[in-house]
């Protein structure tokens, strides 16, 4: 009897879900369907993994062990939440690990350098809209900064709420926590943003 | 309405409606409330101001061979799925008590082994009348930790943490 409820609840979390359907396609052994699921995911995945570690570089290795782990985990999956639940709680799993562990600092440092080169080469290149560029490439350090000062759980749960659009529970979900939890970490996490990039409007 | 400035439930109703994901008509109130209320106007165009700036950050865009470095490592690295086949054990309802005959029967190697010291028997009278009872409770036990245990593996077969 609860196996046939388990069930009906996955048949219900996949009814709604189409990419937990494609998932448990994976699952039967039909790969065409994770190639879809790649191709629908990788980017948003990628984009929340820069703006966590802000190292495109880094991103797109974390993103690969995410899809790995995915893959690999085919056969055990059961659709109890949103496929995109899953997989952003994946990522930020792992976003949290390589912060811990200061992967990222190492290329974000030189990261850093090959744009302040960038933008005195365009200074002193003489064209009308290298002082704009400066000011606009100013102006992204500043929210990246902005960001990347917020405690990692508070940027977790603003990059999933802002660039996401995930609600409560999935953010609660994602960063194995409660509803009530979620809202605070936004509510300090936008208070500190405030305090920092209010003066752009 | 109470001022949205006042508590932190409230507030949420400030940060919904600069996401724009607040119902019209709630978002119709607010504007109300918002209107005439100086600390809630600051509030909230602090916080569009803040969704403005996030909105002008984007992120590069990904690289041309990203899928096929993926498909090179889940190509390269083969991953021995223990689960798939120890799995559908899990999911026998004879396996716990399979498992706790199996506890009883090394035990029961461990203590008859050569050279094993014998321990000082009970009078008979007393081990009739003392040891079935917490047998069978000690052997409901197990039997309940292990398909504790059981679904336990069960439900942590979808956790990512792996």
């Amino acid at each position: 009897m609860p196996d046939r409820v388990h069930d009906n609840m996955a048949g219900a979390v996949a009814a709604l879900d189409y990419d937990a359907e494609l998932m448990l396609r994976v699952k039967d052994g039909d790969s065409a369907s994770f190639a879809v699921l790649l191709q629908k995911h990788r980017s948003p995945v990628v984009h929340f993994l820069y703006r966590m570690v802000q190292n495109q570089a880094v991103a797109e290795e974390l993103a690969q062990e995410v899809f790995l782990r995915v893959y690999r985990s085919r056969s055990s999956y059961e659709p109890a939440a949103k496929f995109t639940t899953w997989l952003f709680r994946i990522a930020t799993h792992l976003a949290l690990n390589a912060i811990r562990d200061g992967k990222h600092e190492r290329s974000q440092s030189r990261l850093d350098d090959e744009n302040s080169v960038v933008s005195a080469a365009q200074v002193t290149d003489g064209r009308p809209s290298a002082e704009q560029d400066l000011v606009h490439r100013a102006r992204m350090d500043e929210i990246r900064r902005a960001i990347a000062l917020l405690p990692d759980k508070q940027r977790a749960a603003v990059l999933m709420h802002k660039y996401h659009e995930m609600e409560y529970t999935q953010i609660a979900k994602a960063l194995n926590c409660s509803e009530s939890a979620v809202k605070s970490l936004l509510f300090r996490a936008y208070e500190s943003l405030r305090a920092r990039l209010a003066h752009m409007a | 309405m109470r001022c949205p400035t006042a508590n932190q439930g409230n507030a949420e109703l400030l940060l919904a409606h600069a996401a724009r994901t607040l119902d019209a008509e709630r978002a119709a109130v607010l504007e109300e409330h918002i209107a005439r209320c100086p600390a809630c106007r600051e509030y909230y165009a602090a916080q569009v101001a803040v969704w403005a700036a996030l909105d002008s950050w984007d992120a590069p865009p990904l690289s041309a061979d990203f899928d096929r470095r993926l498909y090179s490592r889940i190509e390269a690295a083969p991953h021995w799925d223990f689960g798939r086949f120890l799995r559908p054990l899990f999911g026998l309802r004879a396996l716990p008590v399979a498992a706790a005959a199996c506890l009883v029967l090394a035990a029961a190697a461990w203590l008859e082994r050569p050279g094993a010291s014998t321990p000082a028997r009970a009078p008979q009278s007393a081990a009739v009348q003392a040891l079935p009872p917490d047998q069978a409770e000690n052997t409901l036990q197990e039997m309940e930790m292990i398909q504790d245990f059981s679904s336990l593996v069960q439900a942590d077969s979808t956790d990512p943490r792996m």
